[in-house]
C-alpha cells in the first residue's frame, strides 16, 4: 500500500524546461510546492564532457534512468504494428531535457497563433490543409508577450531584439512580434563563419540575424558567459552558462524557501476523487510507493510521458483517462518537421569552414521563407520554415559526411584523400517547419509493448501530411540559393522529407483551446474536466512554430502557474 | 614497455574503472605497434604461434580480421596513419567490452563469415588476402553480395560506423592514438573553450593535440 505523505498546495510531476519554470511564480507567491523528478541533479564537472563518445555516441547525458524504459512505438499505419524505437532523448534529471538542448530560444511568431483565421483571411479555405484539425490558438501573441519577457530575464536568453514596440531594427528578426525591451544579454558571439554566410544572405535580399539563445553571452545571473568549447549538442554546460532550469529558475524558487526537490520519484498515476478533482500523485522512489495529496496538481513531463500519464490515470470517473472523457487526449499529437524529418539541405565549401567549436545555437538565421513572410498565393501550402547555420562539429560526424558522389566508396584510400580534403568544410542547415496537427496523426497506449512497471508504453501513429513537404521542399530551395551564394561547390537537397514519427520536439496530445470537444485544456492550461489539474510542456501546443518550441512552452508554463496563483480559491474549490 | 602492465592488458580485467586506467592506457599505444609488427610476420607465413592476446574480449581468431578490415577501411597511405596504427582494433575492442557488449555475438560472427567468404573465393583466411582481393570482398560485403552471408551490409555498415568511431574518437578510448584521425581532418583538439580566432576561416588551425581527459590520453 502507498504511504501518504502530508498534503501541499501544489505537485508539479517533472521538473525540466516547464515544471522548471512552473515552480517560480508558484514558490514566490508563497503556494507550498513539492516537485517531483524522475532523476536527480547532474553534476557538471562530473557527467559534462567534450566527448562525442560520451555525449554523441553512448548518450551519457540524455539517456535517463527511466526514460529507457518507456520510448514510444512508432507505426506509419493504423494497419501497422509499431516498433519501439532505439533511443529518445527525453532526459530524466533535475532540469529535464534543458540540460542538452541546443538553448535556442524563440518567441513565436504572431501569426502561429492565429494559422487557421489567419489563412482563411488571406487566402481562402482551399488553403487550409486537408485533414487538419488546425485551429487557432486560444491565447494571441499580445497574450503571450508578458510572459515571454519573463522567461527571457527570468532563465537568461541572449539575443538582438528585431522589434521593440513597433521599431524595427535588422539586427535582429524583422519578422518578429513587437516586444517590450530589448533581451537582456546581446546574442552570442558571431564568428567568420556566421559572418560569411550573413553577407551573402543579405547579398540575395534574404535578412539573417543572429538568433536567439538560453545561453549567456556574457555573465549573467552570477554565472558565467559562453564557453564554445563545441559539445553543446547532447551534453550539458560544463560551466552553467546554458541556461537550463537547474541551473536558473529551480534554484531561485528553491531560495524561497517554498519549493522541495523529491527527485529520483517515478510518478505513476495522477489520482482523483469521485467528482473527477485531482487529489494528488502516486509515486515510487527507491522502491516505495507514495501517495503525495496535493489541492492542485501541474503535470509538465516530456509530451508523450504527459500523454501517457493522463491515459493511465483512469478511474469510475474518467475510464478512458484523466480529462479524457471527450477522447481528446493523444489527439492533435505531431511531431515537428525538422532535420529529424529529412529536410537536408547540405553544402560543400571549396574552403574550410572552421566550425569545429561553438555551439549549435550560435547561429545565423532566416525566417524570409517562413510562417506568413511571404505571399503564398499559387503556392498551394501554407507556412514555410526557417534557414539556420551555425557552429559545432564533432570529429566522428564530420568524418562520416555525405561524399557528395565524388569518392565510389566511403572507405578506402580515395575516401580517405576525400574526407581529409572536406570533413572540415561542410554544413547541413537546420531547418524548421511550421506543422499542424491532422486526424490520423495521433498517440495512445501501444497494446504490446510495456514498461518495467508492466504499463503500456505510447504508441505513434504517423500518418502522411501534404502542406509540410511542399513548405519544407520551398524553404529547402532557398536554403540552396543561400548556400549557393556563400561560396558552396556542391549542395545535396533532399526536399522535403517525409517528417517524423517521434520529435525532439513532440506537441500536442493535450492541446489548449476554446472548445472541451476538440481540446484537452481550457485557454490557460488547466484540463477541461478535472479543474485543479494543469497541463504544462510541449503538448498543450496546437502547432509548431518554424522554430524550437522551448521558449514557448516555457511562457505558456509560467502562464499557467501565474493563472494557478491568481484563481487559486475558485481552481481549488 | 612496462611489464606490469602489459600484464594487465592480458588478464583482460573488464570493468569500466580498469579500461580507464592510466596505466592500462599507457600500454596501449606499444600494444598497438607490437600487434602491427607482428601482424606482417604472420601474413606470410601464416604462422599459427600465438603472440600474446591484445585484446579484451574478442576472439584471437575475430581480432586478426578486425584489423585486416579496419586497414582496408582507412588504410595506411600518403595520407597518413591508418586505422591499425591509430589504434582502431583497440576502440573497437573497448566497446565491445563495454558498452557494445551486446553486439559482440553478432560482429564476432560477422567476422568469421567474412572469412569464411574469404576462404570459399580464395581459399585463404581474410587477413591473408591481397589488398586487392580484401577490398572486392568488401566491396560485396557491403553491397549484400556475398552468397551464404545474408547480413553482410549490416555486418559492414556497423564495423564501419565503430572503425570510424575508432579512429576519431577522443584517444581516452583506444583508438585515433597520437591523435592520427583528428590530424587527418583537422580537428585540432577537446578544449574546455575557445577564442575567436579558433573560429578563424582560412587555412586549417593548428593541431593542438588535447584530449578531453587530460595529459595522460594524450596518446603519446
Amino acid at each position: 500500500m502507498a504511504n501518504n505523505l502530508q498534503e501541499v498546495d501544489v505537485v508539479v510531476v517533472g521538473l525540466g524546461a516547464a515544471g522548471g519554470v512552473a515552480v517560480l511564480p508558484l514558490t514566490r507567491a508563497g503556494l507550498n510546492v513539492v516537485g517531483l523528478e524522475a532523476g536527480t541533479w547532474m553534476n557538471p564537472g562530473r557527467d559534462y564532457k567534450a566527448d562525442e563518445i560520451h555525449n554523441n555516441v553512448r548518450s551519457l547525458v540524455t539517456t535517463g534512468n527511466k526514460v529507457a524504459g518507456e520510448i514510444p512505438t512508432v507505426r506509419r499505419s493504423p494497419t501497422e504494428t509499431a516498433v519501439q524505437q532505439a533511443s529518445h532523448p527525453m532526459m530524466n534529471a533535475v532540469g529535464g531535457t534543458s540540460i542538452h538542448y541546443h538553448a535556442q530560444s524563440w518567441r513565436l511568431n504572431p501569426w502561429d497563433f492565429k494559422v487557421r483565421s489567419a489563412t482563411l483571411e488571406r487566402y481562402g479555405a482551399e488553403y487550409i490543409p486537408e485533414g487538419t484539425t488546425l485551429e487557432d490558438w486560444p491565447v494571441s501573441y499580445d497574450d503571450m508577450e508578458p510572459f515571454y519577457d519573463h522567461i527571457e530575464y527570468e532563465v537568461g536568453v541572449s539575443g538582438r531584439a528585431g522589434n521593440i514596440q513597433g521599431q524595427i531594427n535588422s539586427e535582429g528578426n524583422i519578422f518578429e512580434g513587437p516586444r517590450q525591451r530589448d533581451y537582456p544579454m546581446p546574442p552570442l558571439r558571431s564568428c567568420d563563419f556566421l559572418d560569411h554566410m550573413q553577407t551573402a544572405g543579405q547579398e540575395i535580399g534574404f535578412h539573417p540575424y543572429h538568433g536567439p539563445a538560453a545561453i549567456n553571452s556574457q555573465p549573467y545571473d552570477g554565472r558565467p558567459g559562453c564557453q564554445y568549447h563545441g559539445y553543446c549538442d547532447r551534453g550539458g554546460c560544463h560551466v552553467r552558462a546554458k541556461n537550463s532550469t537547474d541551473v536558473s529558475t529551480i534554484p531561485k524558487a528553491v531560495a524561497t524557501g517554498n519549493l522541495e526537490v523529491r527527485d529520483n520519484a517515478n510518478v505513476r498515476r495522477i489520482e482523483v476523487d469521485n467528482t473527477g478533482k485531482v487529489t494528488g500523485v502516486t509515486y515510487i522512489r527507491d522502491g516505495e510507493e507514495y501517495f503525495q495529496p496535493a489541492r492542485a496538481v501541474l503535470l509538465g513531463c516530456y509530451t508523450y510521458e504527459n500523454i501517457r500519464t493522463l491515459l493511465l490515470s483512469t478511474s469510475a470517473y474518467y475510464p478512458n483517462g484523466l480529462g479524457n472523457n471527450r477522447g481528446q487526449v493523444g489527439r492533435h499529437y505531431f511531431g515537428h518537421w525538422d532535420i529529424q524529418g529529412g529536410t537536408l539541405v547540405t553544402a560543400l565549401f571549396p574552403f574550410d569552414i572552421n566550425i569545429w567549436y561553438g555551439a549549435i545555437a550560435q547561429g545565423v538565421m532566416v525566417d524570409d521563407w517562413a510562417d506568413d513572410n511571404f505571399d503564398h498565393s499559387g503556392l498551394g501550402f501554407i507556412g514555410g520554415a526557417s534557414l539556420h547555420v551555425y557552429t559545432e562539429k564533432h570529429p566522428i560526424g564530420a568524418a562520416a559526411m555525405g561524399t557528395f558522389g565524388k569518392v565510389e566508396r566511403r572507405w578506402g584510400s580515395d575516401w580517405k584523400g576525400f574526407i581529409k580534403e572536406n570533413a572540415g568544410r561542410t554544413q547541413t542547415a537546420y531547418m524548421q517547419t511550421n506543422t499542424f496537427p491532422y486526424e490520423h496523426t495521433w498517440a495512445d497506449l501501444d497494446p504490446n509493448v510495456r514498461d518495467p512497471y508492466g504499463d503500456p508504453v505510447l504508441r505513434v501513429t504517423h500518418g502522411p501530411k501534404l502542406n509540410e513537404p511542399m513548405a519544407a521542399g520551398h524553404a529547402a530551395n532557398k536554403m540552396e540559393e543561400w548556400f549557393r551564394a556563400a561560396g558552396a561547390s556542391d549542395i545535396v537537397n533532399t526536399g522535403g522529407g517525409v517528417g517524423p514519427g517521434l520529435s525532439t520536439h513532440a506537441h500536442g496530445g493535450t492541446r489548449m483551446g476554446n472548445n472541451p470537444e476538440t481540446s484537452v485544456c481550457d485557454p490557460w492550461g488547466f484540463s477541461f474536466e478535472a479543474k485543479n489539474l494543469g497541463i504544462i510542456g510541449g503538448s498543450v501546443m496546437p502547432t509548431a512554430g518554424a522554430r524550437n518550441p522551448t521558449q514557448t512552452l516555457q511562457a505558456l508554463a509560467w502562464r499557467t502557474a501565474q493563472h494557478l496563483v491568481d484563481s487559486w480559491d475558485d481552481i481549488t474549490a | 614497455m612496462d611489464d606490469e602492465s602489459e600484464n594487465k592488458i592480458i588478464t583482460a580485467d573488464t570493468t569500466p574503472e580498469s579500461m580507464h586506467s592510466v596505466s592500462r592506457r599507457k600500454v596501449l599505444g606499444s600494444a598497438v605497434t607490437a600487434s602491427s609488427v607482428v601482424l606482417i610476420p604472420l601474413a606470410n607465413t601464416s604462422c599459427t604461434t600465438p603472440m600474446p592476446a591484445p585484446q579484451r574480449i574478442l576472439s584471437r581468431e575475430a581480432w586478426l580480421i578486425l584489423e585486416a578490415f579496419a586497414d582496408r577501411i582507412i588504410p595506411a597511405d600518403n595520407n597518413g596513419p591508418g586505422a591499425v596504427a591509430a589504434g582502431v582494433p583497440y576502440y573497437i575492442d573497448n566497446s565491445l567490452a563495454d558498452w557494445n557488449n551486446n553486439e559482440l555475438d553478432l560482429l564476432s560472427e560477422g567476422l568469421f563469415a567474412l572469412t569464411r567468404a574469404a576462404r570459399s573465393r580464395y581459399d585463404l583466411e581474410f587477413q591473408l588476402l591481397s589488398d586487392n582481393n580484401k577490398d572486392a570482398l568488401l566491396r560485396d560485403m557491403e553491397d549484400g553480395k556475398i552468397a551464404g552471408f545474408d547480413n553482410s551490409a549490416q555486418i559492414f555498415n556497423r564495423l564501419h560506423r565503430l572503425t570510424l568511431e575508432g579512429m576519431f574518437s577522443d584517444p581516452y578510448y583506444g583508438g585515433n592514438q597520437n591523435y592520427a584521425g583528428w590530424d587527418l581532418i583537422g580537428y585540432p583538439g577537446a578544449v574546455m573553450s575557445s577564442s575567436a580566432e579558433m573560429q578563424k576561416m582560412g587555412g586549417r588551425l593548428p593541431p593542438l593535440h588535447t584530449s578531453a581527459y587530460g595529459s595522460d590520453y594524450d596518446g603519446e
